[in-house]
């Protein structure tokens, strides 16, 4: 019995989160997580990218050689990756120019490649679509949780605005600064995963690792 | 220390790719487990890396880049929109070959590292060292010291980690914690580490 | 999620039915696929490309020249300069130091000195009876600022950088449009000490460089930093040095004198005159 097309949307956003459970897509979300603007338009280029390979390679599933799936899918990804690029760095160039090659690495970000295997390539179109949906969005999350914290409390701003004046601006708050470090982005992440992982009250690894 | 050798060395130490840019950090939780499998993850990465770094530096540099195709009588061809997926293409073609190299001429060492390939082709650090090769216009000696000091310093990244972890399992770490969150801790304390190295320079 | 049964009903079978009913593996259908998708990724990408270039283009030029008109308002007094010669049009342009031609073919923006320098084909060694500065190795090429009122140029700013007593020495010097007149020197990259060196940055020691000259009528280098007693003949070219800071202001001559000489942007200079 098929599962509801709302799960499928539905359960990658928390309960099968692509960074914090499934183990997806984390090196980008470490190096763009310095400010929420970012981690928002890295959020929503990877769930672009996502729908559209994911849909794409649902299409044409049915006629994919086995020896050359994985390179066809790869193609497809990166093609639809560089059209990305290329239109970020025709409508938002200073966009571009702050995730500069991470968004080129969503190619190889696990996610897109991952979802495309374990799925898209074995459903339907829309079910595709709402999963790529689902997971993206699951990403866009964890990514802006982890920009806020270290974009309020590493810079004082929210999306620019000040939030905490900064003593260098006469204000009081002085900023951590280690949260402008990528480092801070494993602690945050170890901290959302405890949370994440505590709620859920089942360890879905082996516990003695 | 200058040249190719300073560049190996700042790929290993000063701008690991694993611990100051984050690539590669999917394959590398999941890999990090044990010690002998992160080595033979590592050694796989090593390389890859010191092929197709070279190699993708050829691509760019004669075919792809603003006004490569010179020799071909085409010097206002620019074609770097098409680096990514060239690029990938040239990783994946590799990787496949090696992978049937290993298996006709070494079938031990494929028995080994075999299964490890598959994943190389998707670790960012691979695509990523090639994509920071192109923006550091260096020459095709500075490509080689780069790919092979990118793939040790990703391998050195892995081994550090999986020898912790494995200790970490006789350790008491709360419940949620364990697995993922543990690593993610230990990946920071090592990345901070690395900090202490960041903008060193020697010679 | 499993895929719903195959339809498997009767069917004119038309080619391209009989295509798309190929085995998957077989020989035909994978380099059929293979083939289609290249083509169609292609024509996506490359269709993609080349109709976003002219706004990509634009974008980088807004914002070079956004980042010129900071460099070029970080100079004091470049307001009242403006002001003066009625000019409001800034210019980037390349400049081959060795021939002081411009390249039109470069892209100034993006183009970081520094690495260019290191660089084994853009930048080069300096001979060391050349390198009065001390920089052991320049880019080729250089950007050069000129302010332009109805095509005539007016001022002339120029990237220079030494190696000061704390650290290298970077900033602008502005000529006037003859090439041979200083209006203002802007060092703001710096790590002189305090009080002393970093006096380099005073409005009154930076004012002594108004309306001194370069080379004087026989073409020859004049221009420095006196550091002992300033000498009445060295008056138009040279201002005296800060008190205290010896090392600080023979650093500033050796940059001054390497970049205005014959290596750095003489040859450039005299296109101008």
């Amino acid at each position: 019995m098929p599962p509801p097309q709302a799960s499928v949307l539905l359960d990658p956003i928390v309960r099968h989160n692509p960074i914090a459970v499934q183990i997806l897509g984390v090196c980008s979300s470490l190096a763009v997580t310095t400010q929420v603007s970012t981690a928002l338009v890295m959020g929503l280029a990877l769930t672009v990218t996502l729908c559209l390979s994911n849909v794409s390679i649902s299409l044409i599933r049915r006629h994919l050689p086995r020896s050359i799936r994985l390179i066809v899918e790869i193609t497809i990804i990166a093609s639809l990756v560089i059209v990305i690029d290329q239109a970020l760095q025709a409508y938002a160039y200073d966009m571009s120019k702050r995730l500069s090659v991470f968004v080129g690495l969503i190619v190889t970000n696990c996610i897109v490649l991952g979802r495309a295997e374990a799925f898209a390539s074995r459903s339907a179109p829309w079910p595709s679509l709402l999963d790529g949906l689902g997971n993206g969005i699951g990403y866009g999350l964890v990514l802006a949780i982890v920009a806020v914290v270290r974009e309020v409390l590493g810079n004082g701003t929210l999306l620019g605005a000040t939030v905490l004046r900064r003593a260098a601006d006469g204000g009081w708050y002085v900023p951590v600064d280690f949260l402008h470090k990528p480092a801070s982005g494993f602690f945050l992440l170890a901290l959302l995963v405890w949370g994440l992982r505590t709620r859920r009250k089942d360890p879905p690894e082996d516990p003695a690792s | 220390m200058s040249g190719p050798l300073k560049t190996l060395f700042d790929a290993v130490f000063v701008e690991n790719l694993a611990l100051s840019f984050f690539l590669g950090m999917c394959t590398l939780l999941a890999i990090s487990r044990r010690v002998s499998t992160a080595i033979g993850m590592g050694v796989a990465v090593v390389v890859v890396q010191t092929i197709t770094v070279p190699v993708d530096y050829l691509l760019h540099r004669y075919l792809l880049s603003a006004g490569a195709l010179g020799w071909a009588g085409l010097p206002d061809v620019d074609l770097s929109y098409l680096s990514l997926v060239s690029f990938i293409g040239v990783i994946a073609a590799i990787v496949q070959v090696l992978e049937m190299a290993l298996d006709r001429f070494a079938p031990p060492l494929h028995a080994s590292l075999g299964i490890f390939l598959p994943l190389v082709t998707v670790n960012c650090a691979i695509l990523g060292g090639s994509l920071f090769m192109v923006e550091r216009k260096g020459d095709f000696v500075d490509s080689v010291a780069y790919g092979l000091g990118g793939g040790l310093g990703w391998a050195l990244a892995i081994a550090a980690v999986a020898g912790v972890r494995e200790r970490l399992r006789y350790g008491d770490a709360p419940r949620g914690l364990r697995g993922l969150g543990i690593a993610f801790i230990v990946l920071g304390l090592t990345a901070i580490g690395f900090l202490a190295i960041a903008g060193l320079r020697v010679g | 999620m499993p895929d719903a049964p195959r339809d498997t009903s009767p069917r004119r079978a038309s080619w391209l039915e009989r295509l798309r009913r190929l085995p998957e593996e077989s020989t035909a259908k994978t380099l059929l696929v293979a083939f289609s998708v290249a083509v169609v990724c292609a024509t996506l990408v490359s269709t993609a490309a080349v109709a976003l270039r002219p706004r990509q283009r634009e974008n980088r030029d807004r914002e070079r020249r956004a980042r010129l008109v900071e460099i070029v308002s970080r100079i004091p007094g470049i307001e009242e300069i403006f002001a003066r010669t009625g000019a409001r049009d800034v210019e980037t342009d390349m400049v081959e130091l060795a021939t002081g031609r411009i390249v039109p073919s470069m892209d100034a923006s993006g183009f970081d000195a520094r690495k260019a320098a290191q660089d084994p084909e853009a930048g080069v060694a300096i001979p060391s009876a050349l390198d009065v500065a001390d920089l052991g190795r320049r880019a080729k090429h250089a950007p050069v600022y000129l302010v332009k009122d109805r095509g005539q140029v007016k001022l002339v700013v120029l990237p220079v950088e030494g190696s000061g007593y704390g650290g290298p020495i970077r900033g602008f010097v502005a000529l006037s449009g003859d090439g041979n007149t200083i209006v203002s020197l802007a060092l703001f990259e710096h790590q002189e000490t305090a009080g002393i060196g970093a006096r380099v940055e005073d409005p009154a020691w930076r004012a002594r460089w108004q309306g001194k000259r370069v080379r004087d009528e026989q073409g020859r280098l004049r221009v420095g930093v006196a550091t002992e007693r300033l000498r009445p003949e060295d008056a138009a070219y040279q201002v005296d040095g800060i008190s205290g800071a010896t090392i600080t202001s023979g650093a500033v001559n050796d940059l001054l004198r390497y970049w205005l000489g014959d290596d750095g942007f003489g040859p450039f200079l005299r296109t101008l005159r």
